[in-house]
């Protein structure tokens, strides 16, 4: 048996003591709402479409040229990427020399319920292109995408193969929706129809897409109290969680009709895989994106999968190409350590060697 | 490195024996088949609840949730027409701008020895 040392166990007793003071403390300023900052680097709108705003991070050292151009997804909120200060992709961006551009999307409502991939394809992303030129004088962007902001970058890629696009690095980008788990079996297998699940403004409401994702995990949301009370004396755990937590349970609507359309082409007739994709009136194929392409995917990632990311590479029609597989989850790709270490290192390099330094 | 408490360790192996077994039912057809099934009904239940109050208001003579919502979607889709428009007739302005600018350019090429 262990002899009981009294020094460590009144060293023991003192630090319990103080984590439940400090439980206590953060305890109150959980309850009381009290949230980190976030999305913190500084920016400026440069355009602005419908709910859609093009924002341009200040660098007062840029050191290489194109821009880059950063497209998020449609589901979710873009301040991920600039989370907070020391744990931001952007801000990481920034310090490697890179004129940092981002397409956020905004909260759709009733005025954005119509609206279809080609909006976005067609429209709004070349619309931000146009603009990034213009002010910077440039005549090419390089072209990123996260998650679903990667398939439209493809999609956009595809149909405009003559986009002004030095290269695409697309993150946990899914293309075969065969592997997205739940959310998409229940309307792909499960015969749900989009139309039952639109909110009165003719959206997808963000509550429909959070419990999809968080019945890929069913036992995460209580875990995830755990770890709280474990490590709730721990001011930076509880900095971390609240930013983190406010992003994941915070979602935005998703336009209805691109909804539709997402669930008919690319989950019902896996449209990526079988090259069946349709922008508009036209039919569309990934071998035609042509310009140098990087695939970055998770391998812990619960919400694109790996076989759901995977294909990627093999369906681009690129003959400078690359994929990047790294032991991370869907969040781990940009924010956190791994971030930090690898990804964020490697995207930069993939970047430079494909820029110029500026003059 | 300290061990976690053992409270701790509880759940963690509880967790480690539920959280597949979890996973595994609900990526099942089943559950998918299910999961879509509740979906519609609720989607049902609440279409007949909708109509039965729109009865109930158009009695006398009140728009109802469903009206506004038809309304919004009407103003939503309108909204970007406009919008579709605007931005084709920026981007025949910024086309027809680059040939103006292509033929004034020429134009002082060739006047230029």
């Amino acid at each position: 048996m262990p002899t009981l040392n009294p020094h460590s166990v009144l060293e023991r007793v003192r630090r319990d003591v103080e984590r439940n003071a400090l439980r206590t403390r953060n305890g109150i300023r959980l309850a009381t709402g009290a949230r980190p900052s976030v999305g913190c680097t500084p920016k400026d709108v440069a355009w602005r479409s419908g709910r859609t705003e093009l924002w341009h991070y200040r660098n007062d050292d840029v050191r290489f040229t194109p821009p880059l151009l950063i497209v998020f997804s449609l589901i979710s909120r873009s301040y991920i990427l600039d989370l907070s200060p020391g744990n931001s992709f952007v801000e990481r961006l920034l310090k490697a020399g890179f004129d940092v551009w981002l397409l956020d999307w905004g909260v759709p409502d009733e005025r954005d319920a119509q609206n279809r991939l080609e909006d976005y394809v067609d429209e709004y992303l070349p619309g931000g292109i146009a603009r990034v030129l213009e002010l910077t004088g440039r005549d090419q962007v390089n072209l990123l995408g996260y998650c679903f902001g990667g398939n439209l970058a493809l999609l956009h890629a595809a149909h405009h193969p003559h986009s002004p696009l030095r290269s695409i690095t697309v993150m946990a980008t899914p293309v075969d929706f065969r592997h997205m788990g739940p959310l998409a079996d229940v309307f792909g297998v499960g015969g749900l129809e989009v139309a039952d699940v639109l909110d009165a403004n003719g959206n997808v409401p963000p509550q429909v897409v959070l419990q999809g994702f968080r019945t890929l995990k069913p036992t995460s949301e209580v875990t995830r109290y755990v770890d709280l009370w474990q490590r709730l004396w721990d001011d930076e755990y509880v900095a971390a969680y609240q930013a983190m937590t406010a992003w994941s349970d915070n979602h935005v609507p998703f336009p209805g009709a691109a909804a539709q359309e997402v669930i008919q082409m690319l989950v019902r007739d896996n449209g990526f895989v079988t090259d069946r994709l349709t922008v508009g009136d036209d039919r569309v194929h990934l071998a035609d994106v042509r310009c140098p392409f990087l695939t970055v995917l998770a391998n812990r990632d619960h919400i694109v999968p790996e076989p759901a990311a995977a294909p990627l590479i093999e369906l681009v029609g690129a003959p400078d190409k690359h994929e990047l597989r790294l032991n991370a989850g869907h969040i781990g790709l940009v924010v956190g350590k791994t971030a930090a270490r690898t990804t964020i290192p490697t995207i930069i390099d993939f970047m430079q060697q494909r820029s110029e330094v500026s003059t | 490195m300290a061990q976690p408490p053992l409270w701790r360790r509880l759940y963690d192996s509880a967790e480690r024996t539920v959280a597949p077994r979890l996973e595994s039912v609900v990526r099942t057809e089943h559950f998918a088949r299910g999961a879509a099934l509740a979906g519609w009904a609720q989607a049902t239940a609440r279409t007949q609840v909708a109509a039965l109050s729109a009865r109930v208001w158009h009695l006398v003579n009140l728009p109802t949730g469903t009206d506004v919502a038809r309304l919004r979607a009407q103003v939503g889709a309108l909204d970007r027409e406009v919008r579709r428009l605007a931005f084709h007739l920026e981007q025949q302005q910024a086309h027809h701008d680059a040939r103006t600018h292509d033929k004034e350019t020429g134009g002082a090429d060739a006047q230029s020895p």
